[in-house]
């Protein structure tokens, strides 16, 4: 569809009507200066933060680190009842890797059967992007394949123009919204168009690093047994769970029963790491992958490896959210560095 | 849902952390990005540090011993019988029959009105924390 | 801190975390620092990353030791000959800050005739670390430009933990490496509050700020403030109370601490609580210790509550309410104010923000520490005077605080108890990385309790084949005080001849086993070394 130019003046204009058909989730700065997604209940109180990248990605939103699946209780009268809450949600501002992120998780979600708790979150939310103009310190999303502006997969996505925004719409849902509020718009003519590939040709022109993905993953299809790499990256980890606890993409979780009481309680999904020992341990105390060595390659390999062979693209997004968060510097972006310098073992002789 | 910004009540590094609150119950915790300890990041006990909360072995009740058992009763009859017990031995033994343990988990505020407690209410001074443990 | 306290003026962290990824060279002792304190170690790490030397002095090959540049694997307790050979080797290479010890300390003719009087090589053997990496660690943290020492309680729970921090300290001024930035002299504190409970004067001797109840001027302070005489004589210590069989105090309350677990020989402690005429505990679980209380209350956790944590870089910051307190918690600060007022003195806050003003009235390193001030930053590190005082980002900028540093030269002293026919192994104690302390918060979470579900003993494998020993078979495992019950866990971590494991797990409860010998100064008991010796269980 054409285009539609939003003036930035009008921007939370349009959020306020917007918040009044639901939640709304935008990236906000706090006080002490960090930006988060938080649900909007004040517009004029809470700052807007469309600079900065939130510190957190949408996965929590659609799948909390602490999730209830189900309250069972087991006196006399049974019952075993699961929970299933969403709401409709409008998530403003989310940027492209985190929103390919989002279109991932539908991916992984939906194997063996569609994920009832989660789809309940995602088929009531719509989600607007904002493209970047300028990337942030550790991104990477131009070699990954999600950024820094989409193609498709968006119901809204932002293109910023200075003093105003083009708009475009790829999903049913999106479009709706334009024509449930079309006069906060004007159409884009020629003129908008033109700044707008203009602003997409820049920003892929300013990232500060080239992350080279592709040819890694290349060579961990042909040659996934990297010793020293898992070694020193090994040595380096410090078993916090971080990298998969950021990361938009990863997905695994554990399940765990909380009583609450003697007779009943909830059940929980937790979110998991698959850099922890117990992850894998038996309950015989065996565990098949024993070694740090081995839990790093694991992870690894899974990113850029495994996810390209079973989806054909790796389930790293480029949003370097890792980068920043690791004690030990186990991050994607050595990683990558890492497996690019090694020589291969036809090279070697 | 809420996010707030606290303190970490695991080692002394005292990372910043957020607790994400949804319906009265802490769902998960995360770094603040600028803080000047955690910087972006936490150990895997400051990523975990909401799992105690709500753990069903808190406990909710004050309780007194009875026949060798500890029962529930409410705050009144817990505070009274705690006030008199120690006005009692303060009568009989003096105030320095009475130690007082405060705690390098509780909070500045706490530290300071237990030994005022320890001090000023009770005259004494046998007031520790395990700082040398 | 007592240790500190006497040569620089005053106990806590010089340094600001921070500074430590900035210093040249980097010398840790003591500290499993990437267990115990993982943003410390990330700052190490990303030093390391940016070239920065680090020397690991430890009795057991830690992840960090693994990264070291040179690794002083001593034997335990011998910190002192290993420190004084050091220095010893410093002064020989002339690599000591002459201009830094004629202006900015005192007492250093007898430090140095001390060393003079020591046989390095003899040292050495006693440390049982060969000499030659001595030479090498003498040369590198002799030469750095800027460096930092970091220790945490293998160095203070010792018997002679005071004399090892203090020969610490004469390593740092002998080669001019504090009141400067990015140098200093580090103690990393093990609890997320040690500092402000030590800070807010919860100790026997000493008001909030640390000024002493033995002084009358600051004893009429603290009494025109809180309207009654106050007790001249410095109290009892921890242990003098939970060892005190029920006779040094007859009646206690225990806010927010397990001594059941956590003090040093337990059978000691279990006595004296079940001899005493009234127990009261407040905390947020039934712990081993409020199980033999007459009362219980049960406390609001952090998550319920709004105040201040001090760290161990000094710095005040807030801890907020996020949840209302869970059942009918409350916090501790409702309990002691409702107890006070049953007892006859009013103690009316309508916040814990009316606390902190109190607090900045009687404690001039709080005097400017207001909530509103916290709120709005992140914390102020003490000492922070009134309200426009920015706060303290290193202790001692060009001027301790006691106006010149002392070097205290201190002697090497056996450990309290030593390996012998019938106990032949060597016991240490620490942390794992997934607890915190007595296990009460950590070992209620999932994952954490998953990831590390019980106590492990660390043998080395030449030991475990003498015993035809294998990873994962239960062993008795016992000293002069008592047995437990505990996994083995083959691992090269530790030198052959030394156990290693941590105190965390009440089913594995180590502290019926260590010693209470403790400190004279600081009264901290040597919980890192005790004989011990093993048996399978078949």
């Amino acid at each position: 569809m054409k285009g539609l130019i939003l003036k930035k003046d009008n921007l939370v204009p349009l959020l306020r009507k917007i918040r009044k058909g639901g939640k709304l989730v935008a990236p906000v700065q706090n006080r002490h200066g960090d930006t988060l997604f938080e649900v909007i209940d004040d517009l004029d109180r809470q700052q807007l933060d469309l600079e900065h990248q939130a510190q957190s990605s949408l996965k929590p939103f659609f799948f909390p680190q602490n999730d209830p699946l189900a309250t069972y209780n087991c006196a006399e009268d049974y019952s075993f009842e699961p929970v299933v809450s969403a709401e409709p949600t409008v998530y403003f501002g989310l940027r492209s890797c985190d929103l390919t992120a989002v279109l991932y998780m539908d991916v992984i979600f939906s194997q063996n059967g569609a994920d009832t708790l989660y789809f309940a979150r995602r088929k009531e939310a719509i989600l607007i992007s904002l493209g970047c103009n300028q990337p942030f310190a550790h991104c990477f999303c131009n070699n990954t394949g999600s950024g820094p502006f989409l193609e498709y997969g968006f119901d809204l996505q932002f293109t910023d123009l200075g003093d105003s925004f083009y708009v475009e719409a790829d999903r049913a849902r999106g479009e709706e919204l334009l024509e449930r509020w079309s006069y906060f718009f004007t159409p884009a003519d020629e003129d908008d168009r033109k700044k707008q590939y203009q602003a997409v040709l820049e920003a892929r022109s300013n990232f500060r690093r080239t992350v080279h993905v592709d040819p890694a993953v290349k060579r961990l299809a042909a040659d996934p047994d990297l010793q020293p790499v898992w070694r020193e990256l090994s040595d380096r980890c410090q078993d916090c769970g971080g990298c998969a606890y950021i990361c938009p993409t990863c997905t695994c979780f554990t399940i765990v029963d909380q009583p609450l009481a003697e007779t009943h309680g909830i059940r929980l999904r937790q979110w998991d790491s698959c850099t922890f020992s117990g992850f894998t341990r038996m309950a015989g105390g065996h565990n098949p992958v024993n070694h740090a060595e081995q839990a790093i390659r694991r992870r690894f390999l899974h990113k850029l490896k495994i996810d390209v062979e079973k989806h054909g693209r790796p389930s790293c997004v480029g949003c370097g959210r890792c980068v920043d968060i690791c004690f030990g510097g186990v991050d994607m972006i050595r990683f990558i560095a890492m497996v690019n310098d090694l020589k291969l073992p036809a090279e070697e002789k | 849902m809420a996010e707030i910004l606290t303190t970490c009540v695991y080692c002394g590094c005292g990372c910043g952390l957020y607790l994400r609150v949804e319906n009265g119950r802490v769902t998960g915790s995360s770094p603040s990005r600028n803080h000047p300890v955690s910087q972006g990041n936490l150990c895997v006990k400051g990523w975990h540090i909401h799992e105690f909360i709500h753990s069903p072995r808190r406990l909710t009740r004050p309780l007194i011993r009875r026949k060798d058992k500890l029962v529930e009763v409410d705050w009144d009859e817990a505070l009274d019988f705690t006030a008199e017990s120690l006005a009692r031995l303060k009568e009989k033994s003096g105030p320095d029959s009475i130690g007082l343990l405060s705690s390098a988990k509780c909070s500045n505020e706490e530290n300071f009105l237990l030994q005022k407690f320890s001090r000023a209410v009770l005259g004494t001074n046998n007031i520790d924390h395990c700082a040398r443990l | 801190m007592a240790g500190l306290a006497t040569t620089f003026g005053s106990g806590a962290m010089t340094n600001s975390i921070e500074e430590i990824g900035r210093a040249d060279v980097i010398l840790v002792i003591g500290s499993n620092t990437t267990e115990a304190h993982p943003q410390v170690a990330r700052r190490i790490f990303s030093a390391l990353d940016r070239g920065s030397r680090l020397i690991v002095i430890d009795p057991r090959r830690t992840a960090l030791a693994r990264r070291a540049d040179i690794h002083l694997q001593h034997r335990p307790g011998t910190d002192i000959p290993l420190l004084n050979c050091l220095m010893r080797l410093i002064l020989d290479d002339n690599l000591h800050d002459d201009v830094f010890i004629e202006h900015r300390t005192e007492n250093f003719n007898e430090l140095r005739d001390m060393l003079y009087r020591l046989d390095p090589t003899e040292k050495a053997a006693v440390a049982n670390v060969p000499p030659a990496q001595l030479k090498k660690a003498a040369e590198l943290y002799g030469r750095a430009n800027k460096a930092v020492i970091c220790y945490c309680l293998g160095i203070t729970q010792h018997i002679c933990g005071t004399d090892n921090v203090q020969t610490i300290a004469n390593l740092a001024m002998l080669t001019g490496n504090v009141e400067k930035e990015d140098t200093g002299v580090d103690p990393l504190r093990g609890q997320n509050n040690v500092q402000g409970a030590c800070d807010m004067g919860a100790l026997p001797g000493v008001f909030p700020g640390y000024q002493a109840v033995s002084n009358e001027a600051v004893r009429a302070e603290f009494s025109g403030a809180w309207g009654r005489d106050l007790p001249a004589e410095p109290g009892l210590t921890i242990l003098d109370m939970t060892h005190g069989g029920g006779k040094t105090v007859k009646g206690m309350f225990i806010m927010g601490e397990n001594p059941l677990l956590s003090d040093p020989t337990l059978e000691k402690v279990r006595n004296t609580l079940e001899n005493l005429e009234f127990l009261a505990v407040s905390d947020i679980f039934p712990t081993e210790t409020a199980e033999l209380a007459h009362v219980v209350f049960p406390a609001a956790s952090f998550a319920e509550k709004t105040g201040t944590f001090t760290n161990s870089e000094r710095r005040v910051q807030m801890v907020r309410r996020a949840i209302e307190p869970i059942g009918e918690c409350r916090t501790d600060s409702d309990i002691i104010c409702a107890l006070a007022r049953r007892l006859g003195y009013e103690m009316n806050y309508e916040s814990s923000a009316e606390i902190m003003e109190e607090i900045a009235l009687l404690t001039p390193v709080y005097g400017g520490m207001y909530h509103d001030r916290l709120e709005s930053s992140w914390g102020l590190q003490w000492p922070c005077f009134n309200r426009s005082h920015p706060g303290t980002v290193f202790l001692h900028k060009y001027n301790f605080a006691r106006g010149r540093g002392c070097f205290v030269p201190a002697a090497h002293q056996m450990p309290g108890e030593q390996p012998d026919e019938e106990y032949p192994f060597l016991l240490m104690t620490g942390r794992v990385y997934h607890h915190y302390h007595t296990g009460a918060m950590t070992r209620a979470g999932n994952i954490l309790n998953r990831e590390s579900p019980e106590a492990l003993l660390e043998i080395n494998p030449v030991d475990a084949e003498s015993l035809t020993l294998a990873s994962g078979e239960m062993l008795n495992l016992a000293t002069r005080r008592g047995t437990i019950k505990i996994r083995a866990l083959i691992s090269e971590q530790v030198a052959p001849g030394m156990l290693y494991t941590s105190f965390h797990f009440t089913e594995a409860p180590i502290n019926l086993l260590t010693n209470a010998a403790s400190d004279p100064k600081a009264k901290c008991p040597e919980y890192k070394i005790c004989a011990a010796q093993l048996e399978k269980i078949n």
